[in-house]
Order: C-alpha cells, then structure tokens, then sequence
C-alpha cells in the first residue's frame, strides 16, 4: 500500500475532478448513442425521440429532486430530533454547521439498532439530516460527530444535487434507447424498415449494440460517481473535524452492522450500506477502503 | 469587416467587464464569510457568559469552601461582558474557559454535584459551547486562508490592489494561554 499521507484539499479536488470526469464520460456515451442512431433513423424521427426522452427524463427526475427531503423521511419514518430530546446530537451538528459555514439542517432519528445515517435536500437550505436511534446509542460523542459530518459533507458538496443530474443523463440514454429498440422492432414487424444497403445494415447494428450495451455502461459509471462522492464526503468530513479518528470509529463498529430493512430508493443515500455485491454494483465503496485511506489523513 | 470587428471589441470589452465583476463579488463574498464567522465566535461566546450564573447558583450550594475558584469565574466572566473587540473577547474567553475548568476540576471531589442532573446539562452545554467557539474559528481562520491566497495569486493580487483588498490577520490564540501551564504540586 502506498505509505504517503493524504491531504484532505488534494483529495477532495481529486475526487471532485474524477467525479466530473465521469460525468464527461456519460454525456460523451449520450452523445454517441444519439449521433449514431440519428444515422440509422434519418435525422427528422429521430430527434423527436429525443426531445420526447429528454421530457420523460426531466419530469420524473424533477419531482424526486424537490421532494427528495420529504420522501426520504417519510419513507423510513423518522421523527424530527428536538433540541431537548437529542441535546447532543443537535450540538454536534451545530458545531460543524459552525465549522462549514452550512445553515443548520433539519435533524431527524429513525428507529432502527444499526448504526446508520443519511442526509437528503436539493441544496443546504433545504437539507435534512438523519441517523437511527442505533447511531446514538452505540456511538462515541466523536464518532457520532464524525457521522454528522461526513453526511454534512453530502450536504455541502451538493451530492444530492449532483447526483440528481447524473440521473437525468442516465435516464435519458436509457428511454432514449429502450424508444429506440422498440420503434426498430415495430418497423420490422410492419415491414416498412426496408434496408437502404450495407452500410446501413452496419450502422443499424451498432445502433442496436450501443442501445442494449450504453445503458448498462452508464449506470456503472453512476455508480462509480456516486462512490466517489463518497471518498469526497469522507474527505471533507476530516476537514471540517481536522482529525478522521471519530469517523474511523463510526465505520470500525458499522463492520458488525447487519443489514438493514429500507426500501431501494432510499439505500444509496445512507452513510454506509451492508455489501454483498461486487464493488462495482456498489453505491459506496467498501468500508475497509473507506477505513484505510482514512487512516491515511 | 468592420462589423466583425465592432463584435469583436464589444465580445472582449463584455467578457472583461465580468471577469472584473467575478472577482470583485468573490473578495466581497469572502469578506462577508470572514465577517459573519467573527460574529458566530462572539455569539457563542456571549453565550457561554449567558450560562455562568445559572452554573453558578448550581454550584455554590455544594462547594462553600471553593470561593477562590468560584470567584475566579465571576472575575472572567465579567471581563468577558465588558469586553470590546474580538481580540480581547477571544482573550476573555479563553480565561473564562480555564477558569470553568477548574471549576469542573474541583467539582470531581463533590460526588452529589456530580450527580446533579442540572449541573451535569449546563457542563455538557458548556463543553459544546467550547467546541463551538473551535470550530467557529476555524472557519474564520479557514476563510483567512482563501481570502490572503486569492490576494497572493496572479491574476486575483492585480485586483485585490485594485480594489483596495488587503491581506487579513488570522486570529491567533493569546500568548499566556500558548505556554505550557504550570503543574504545582
């Protein structure tokens, strides 16, 4: 392993920059995918199915953006963390509200015995923050503040935000090819795709090739955006605390976690999430990676 | 050809015109940020001395014996109130704060107080107003950093002299509280 301390600033540019880059890649695949079915299809039909796959896109990713706050803690069944209730916990985050300049969010607790938290809104005045009843009772002071910061993080860093664009984009390629496979399919059946010649037949393949293969390379690479993010949250989570100890705590004992019951829209949101898929299919990289470039700060 | 020229200096003029603006409205924003997080630093302060007399009328009931301390509080806090400037409220502060510890130091030998559900919240609260008063200041000391880097790179040191932005101190702790304390025994 390489033995070289990380610096928290190099390594949230880093991350940043790689998250960026990624975002390149997916509207680098869009684009190819439209430019490739706009030969296949002829340009006037085709760009129909893109304003109308754009629209699609947009609505349903729209709706979840303003709402993606209420839905969250409606759908785990939270309940707000008074002042005087949940002193501590209401302290600590105003301590990093403090130290990241963030207004105060929202604070809620869900009932659940695992360690676990999340963090949702569209920017940080529309923010919530959330931790199971689980988190404040097993968690050092230190370690719960290393929790309430790195989710703080996510808040900071926009992620919802930026997570919800990467969801517009992917979910544009994947009506604009499933829109695209359909009306080939359809035109077969009807006979009125007559071939033009070979070269068109090629083209028709690729078509159809990057249709089945670019959705499910683009959500890989969402994923692979969304584990970045959370390198970044754990990143600034160290800057705003100056020392990742509370933190490497906080994961150490969600080791022991078993899994949780949520529903799958609101998983990727959680501080960590119990793996037993590959790393690829993961919304968050491994705890022990996460443990050990911490360890590095 | 002239047309494209016009277009040409109206496109430079606009874009320089912004690039002017964008670094005016960043030394402002920064200024505001370094301005607002002194005055989180006050608030909490002012908030700490608001929770001494509570802590106080919690304490003397049990510890008779301990004026010199208690009244060691009173003294800090006092200056804390009186204080102007936020050098010399950090300062205050600061000798508040060592003042609550031993307090808190001698509270150890006082095992009904330490059981005193009240005394047990406002030291809780006191110590989060501490960590507070950190983090306020790093944030502060934090803004410092972007703000005097922005004034020391090429092209935002052109503008800083332009604008009249100078570099800021950042807050230092006080002498006496950086010295090693005394250990008497």
């Amino acid at each position: 392993m390489q033995q070289t301390r990380l610096s928290f600033y190099n390594e949230i540019a880093k991350n940043k920059r790689s998250s960026f880059l990624l975002i390149g890649i997916v509207l680098a695949i869009l684009l190819a995918l439209v430019y490739t079915i706009g030969f296949v299809m002829g340009g006037d039909y085709f760009f129909f199915i893109l304003i109308f796959g754009t629209i699609i896109a947009i609505a349903y990713v729209v709706g979840g953006y303003y709402k993606s706050a209420d839905l969250a803690i409606a759908s785990v069944n939270a309940k707000p963390a008074t002042d005087q209730e949940y002193r501590q916990y209401n302290n600590l985050v105003e301590g990093l509200c403090l130290a990241s300049g963030l207004p105060k969010p929202k604070l809620y607790v869900m009932h659940n015995t695992q360690i676990n938290a999340f963090a949702s809104g569209r920017d940080p005045q529309h923010a919530v923050v959330c931790v199971t009843d689980g988190a404040i009772e097993k968690l050092s002071k230190q370690e719960l503040e290393g929790v309430l910061a790195h989710e703080l993080s996510h808040i900071a860093n926009y992620d919802i935000r930026f997570m919800t664009l990467t969801a517009v984009l992917v979910g544009m390629i994947a009506i604009i090819s499933q829109i695209f496979l359909r009306s080939l399919f359809w035109s077969s059946m009807t006979g009125r795709g007559n071939s033009r010649d070979k070269n068109n037949a090629i083209l028709m393949i690729i078509g159809i090739a990057l249709a089945i293969l670019a959705p499910i390379v683009v959500a890989l690479v969402q994923l692979a955006i969304s584990r970045k993010r959370e390198y970044v949250a754990d990143s600034s989570a160290v800057k705003f605390m100056r020392t990742p100890t509370g933190l490497i705590g906080a994961l150490k004992k969600i080791q022991y976690n078993t899994p949780m019951k949520v529903s799958g829209a609101v998983s990727p949101l959680f501080l960590a999430k119990p793996t037993k898929e590959k790393e690829w299919f993961q919304t968050h990289p491994p705890l022990a990676k996460r443990i050990a470039r911490l360890e590095r700060m | 050809m002239v047309a494209t020229l016009i277009w040409v200096i109206i496109t430079a003029v606009v874009v320089l015109a912004l690039i002017f603006f964008i670094y005016y409205n960043r030394f402002v924003r920064l200024s505001h940020q370094i301005d607002n997080s002194l005055a989180q630093i006050s608030v909490q302060l002012k908030k700490r001395s608001d929770l001494i007399p509570n802590l106080l009328s919690a304490v003397k009931g049990y510890m008779k014996h301990e004026r010199a301390a208690i009244k060691e509080v009173t003294d800090a806090r006092k200056a804390l109130v009186s204080a102007n400037g936020i050098e010399k409220q950090m300062k205050a502060g600061n000798k508040l704060q060592s003042a609550l510890k031993s307090i808190f130091a001698i509270a150890e030998g006082y095992p009904d107080l330490k059981a005193n559900t009240n005394f047990l919240q406002l030291q809780q609260e006191l110590s989060a107003i501490e960590d507070k008063v950190a983090y306020a200041r790093q944030y502060y000391n934090d803004g410092i950093m972007s703000y005097n880097v922005m004034t020391n790179v090429i092209p935002g040191m052109w503008f800083a002299k332009m604008y009249g932005f100078n570099k800021r101190e950042y807050l230092k702790i006080a002498e006496a509280e950086k010295a090693v304390p005394k250990i008497e025994f």
